[in-house]
């Protein structure tokens, strides 16, 4: 596995595209200047920009990566060989899989590293009322991360029994769009305000709630920009969500790639 | 000892209209150890869907296959065996060097071994000026040389090719031809799918012919070629009054004092004998015969 996971590595560093997309990074130059137009919180608008990038940056990467690399070493026929080999196809996806997220993780640290120092160029220029709760601020990406993460393996589950990039990638698309919306439209339903609404409704809306992925429990961003303080069990049941939620999808994915014929 | 053995394999895939389609028809047959096989057949006989059963990438509808006594759905019944499939693709960011390191550690070579075997390897396919080029810029002929190296990198014992030969020029395919022999000096296993008689003729010992999805024929390569002698060609040096002691040979043709006779497989002694009376000269000698390409056309038509 570990095998997969290095070459994955290796062939996303050297992916033109990726290139393309980190070179999108450099917009955090123009942060400080954008934020100073702001005459109040120059510092939160510094922060927010910052984090939406990192965002910005990471959902293309998670689409790119995700939506592309699995379904193109199927569709380009670099599986034969590999998978012929002793080490099982579920070593293979999962080793490609963690390559990609750990990719992930390691941008995200890297945009992070260079948010910090956008911060704090903005905050020396104009200083916040409050203190930067820096924790905050990097638990923030973590979790932004982690929840693209989840987008990738969504785009592998697709990949694994994709014929063609379209499934992959703009079903991963779907699951990003779904995931943030989920939980606004649970509410909704749920709240003592809605009418018109039958019992079997609301309860089909809340088995799909309970299936599909819920992005808004990955999103701290409010917390870090307005130091919002987030409890302790908040944040473990995010990761226990992750964690459980993450090897379901995958552990599909592997079922389902396990069974798939290579024609 | 068999290193393949193919029990009873069925392949019925379906169409995205629901039809069927009956790629290998209870296939049977068996691969002995040492031995070099070729599996010939015309284009879409079922070759690759066999090969693709044999190395785990398709999954019977029914019957089984084994490697080494292994059932091939499982991973280690792989451990020792090499496969190319036919028109290979590799990572093509990667190096030769770099994908063959990829190659032997999932083979679990020892990781002190893995330079020395792709040093070896890649002289061997004469690729080893390219060693530190990505294989995007690799012409279709380097790229099946790629795909025979990450098959010998890890030196396994069975090697399963699938159309080895395909897209090499005439120097590679010799190449491809002298390592196949090499394997077989060695004792290895080499089974290899074909269209082409000539590569079975050349290097097989037994060849397995299957037309649309069944067997029709596996026989000994050299049996096959003896039992296709239909007569020889006899070239004489004479003068033309010693040949009237063969008269009852007619000449094929005539070069000042030499001549050319044809003379069928059953008339062959008497012949000779009627030579020596003459006490002409026996200048050139040439077996005729049916070649393979007759007896698998035969059998496909």
């Amino acid at each position: 596995m570990l095998n997969h996971f290095e070459i994955t590595f290796k062939s996303i560093i050297r992916d033109r595209i990726f290139h393309g997309i980190i070179f999108s990074a450099l917009i955090f130059l123009l942060i400080p200047s954008v934020a100073t137009l702001s005459m109040r919180q120059a510092t939160e608008l510094s922060m927010t920009l910052s984090l939406s990038l990192i965002s910005f940056i990471l959902l293309l990467l998670s689409l790119f990566l995700g939506g592309t690399h699995l379904w193109r070493d199927i569709e380009r026929r670099y599986t034969y060989p590999v998978l012929s080999w002793p080490s099982s196809r579920s070593a293979y996806l999962v080793g490609k899989f963690s390559g990609i997220a750990a990719f992930i993780f390691l941008v995200a640290l890297l945009l992070g590293g260079v948010a910090v120092l956008t911060v704090l160029i903005t905050a020396g220029i104009y200083p916040p009322e409050r203190p930067i709760v820096w924790n905050l601020f990097f638990l923030s990406i973590f979790f932004d991360a982690c929840k693209y993460i989840l987008i990738v393996a969504f785009a592998f589950l697709f990949s694994s029994v994709a014929t063609s990039f379209f499934l992959p990638v703009f079903g991963s698309i779907c699951i990003y769009f779904v995931g943030n919306a989920s939980q606004q439209v649970h509410d909704y339903i749920n709240a003592p305000a809605t009418i018109g609404i039958s019992s079997i409704t609301k309860n089909m809306a809340t088995f799909v709630y309970y299936i599909l992925p819920n992005f808004s429990a990955f999103d701290f961003k409010i917390n870090a920009v307005y130091r919002v303080p987030i409890q302790v069990s908040g944040v473990l049941m995010t990761g226990v969500y992750f964690v459980v939620y993450l090897c379901m999808v995958i552990s599909v994915a592997t079922l389902l790639f396990e069974k798939r014929e290579m024609n | 000892m068999k290193a393949l053995e193919i029990h009873n394999l069925v392949k019925i895939f379906k169409t995205k209209k629901g039809q069927s389609v009956h790629a290998l028809n209870d296939l049977s047959f068996d691969v002995m150890q040492g031995e070099v096989f070729g599996f010939l057949g015309p284009n879409g006989a079922g070759k690759s869907t066999t090969i693709k059963t044999l190395v785990g990438l398709i999954t019977p509808s029914s019957g089984n296959a084994l490697i080494n006594g292994v059932p091939v759905s499982t991973g280690t019944a792989r451990l020792k065996v090499g496969y190319l499939p036919e028109n290979p693709a590799f990572y093509d960011y990667l190096t030769p060097e770099e994908y063959l390191t990829y190659v032997a550690r999932s083979f679990l070579v020892p990781v002190a071994e893995v330079p020395r075997c792709i040093e070896q390897t890649l002289k061997l396919l004469e690729l080893w000026d390219a060693r530190k080029r990505q294989m995007r810029s690799f012409s279709k002929g380097m790229v099946q040389r790629v795909g025979l190296a990450q098959v010998l990198v890890h030196d396994p014992d069975i090697y399963i090719l699938d159309e080895p030969m395909s897209g090499l020029d005439p120097l590679g395919r010799s190449l491809v031809k002298n390592i196949i022999l090499e394997l077989k000096n060695r004792g290895k296993t080499v089974f290899f799918s074909t269209h082409i008689t000539d590569d079975v003729e050349k290097v097989c010992d037994r060849v397995g012919i299957i037309v649309k999805g069944s067997l029709v024929a596996v026989n000994n390569v050299e049996n096959l070629l003896k039992g296709g002698v239909e007569g020889y060609l006899v070239s004489l040096q004479s003068a033309d009054s010693t040949l009237q002691n063969l008269a009852p040979f007619s000449v094929l043709r005539q070069s000042g004092t030499i001549f050319e006779y044809y003379i069928p497989k059953d008339g062959f002694n008497r012949f000779m004998e009627l030579v020596i009376r003459s006490g002409s000269e026996v200048v050139l000698v040439e077996t005729r015969r049916k070649n393979l390409e007759d007896y698998f056309l035969s059998l496909v038509k």
